[in-house]
């Protein structure tokens, strides 16, 4: 099976993303729309094992556009803890999607590799989204965040021994 | 087939893959065998042959090797407790009570040499050259790890051996001795 294909599959149930157009490698940047970019695995991060099987990871990308608001943050003592700003919401909502990610791990819901592959495990290489930049030449001003996630994987297509 | 029919099945000059030297644990009641290849998620072991050897030196300066024995082992680190492993069950069990009877002595180890047989053109199945250890120890060295529970293992084979051919490279092979 086309890891692709199985990430988007896999992708589609994570309430984040699934209510907004969602790109492969390339998107239109506009407020809440979420793009898939592949990243080139390198090889040699391989582990191979005696019996054939080899240890691959699959990384890939989610950028999510966001549009920003130029609006400081105001401490009301009426309402402690609470900074009712877009831009606070906007990245706890991208912060969604990691945690789902995380969530589906710990639940060994992974994504499916097909027969060749055994799926370990799934995880965002950060604990938070990365704010790569803002676009300031559409109206209103896009964020751009990022979002890493590797999947981790045993590759035993090359396995001699059946069991 | 004879085993003497069976030869080295690679190209000149091609490497003989790792995972085509297969090592096969077998243990358990007669009625009940279990058998499971050593190696998943090993990165390296090699069977080491740990001789026993007498050198000697004439007035002539030739020397003279004796190999008095060998003590075959080899080692399995990691050997990861993993769903579906019935060794690593068993080994479990054994070591936390400390029951060394139950991998002492117990395993028939066989030795498959994947690119040692008939090749494929035959119109027979291909079979393959092993040898069989009978009677070997299979010991845990220790149970724990960082983040998947490691419980390496040491095999210390036995030097009685069979040899033979296994006719499939599964679990359910059938091991017939040269004699056959």
């Amino acid at each position: 099976m086309d890891k692709n294909k199985a990430i988007i599959e896999y992708l589609f149930n994570c309430p984040v993303i699934a209510n907004n157009p969602l790109f492969f490698n390339f998107a239109e940047a506009e407020d809440n729309n979420k793009q898939i970019l592949t990243v080139a695995n390198d090889k040699k991060i391989n582990k191979p094992f005696i019996d054939g099987s080899v240890l691959k990871k699959f990384t890939f990308t989610i950028i999510d556009y966001r549009s920003v608001i130029y609006q400081a943050l105001v401490n009301d003592p009426e309402h402690p803890n609470d900074y009712p700003n877009e831009n606070v919401d906007e990245m706890m909502d991208v912060q969604g999607i990691i945690d789902w990610v995380t969530e589906q791990n710990d639940h060994d819901n992974l994504p499916n590799f097909g027969t060749d592959c055994v799926v370990e495990q799934i995880e965002a290489l950060t604990d938070t989204p990365r704010l790569n930049g803002v676009d300031s030449s559409v109206s209103p001003n896009l964020a751009k965040y990022s979002v890493s996630i590797q999947v981790q994987y045993l590759d035993i297509s090359k396995v001699l021994w059946n069991k | 087939m004879p085993l003497a029919t069976k030869t080295l099945n690679l190209k000149d000059g091609q490497r003989a893959q790792r995972k085509t030297l297969i090592t096969v644990a077998e243990w358990g009641e007669s009625t009940n065998k279990k058998r499971q290849i050593l190696g998943a998620r090993t990165e390296d072991s090699s069977i080491e042959l740990n001789p026993d050897i007498q050198t000697s030196t004439d007035i002539l300066g030739i020397t003279y090797t004796d190999v008095n024995k060998t003590e075959p082992q080899q080692s399995f680190d990691p050997f990861y407790v993993m769903g579906g492993s019935a060794l690593a069950e068993y080994l479990t069990r054994a070591m936390l009570k400390n029951d060394i009877d139950a991998y002492a002595n117990v395993f028939n180890i066989y030795i498959i040499t994947a690119f040692i047989n008939d090749g494929t053109s035959s119109s027979e199945p291909t079979k393959y050259y092993a040898v069989c250890h009978s009677g070997c120890s299979i010991i845990p060295t220790a149970i724990g790890g960082d983040s998947y529970t490691n419980l390496p293992i040491e095999v210390h084979y036995s030097n009685n051996i069979t040899e033979g051919e296994v006719d499939k490279l599964s679990d359910d092979f059938v091991f017939s001795d040269g004699t056959t």
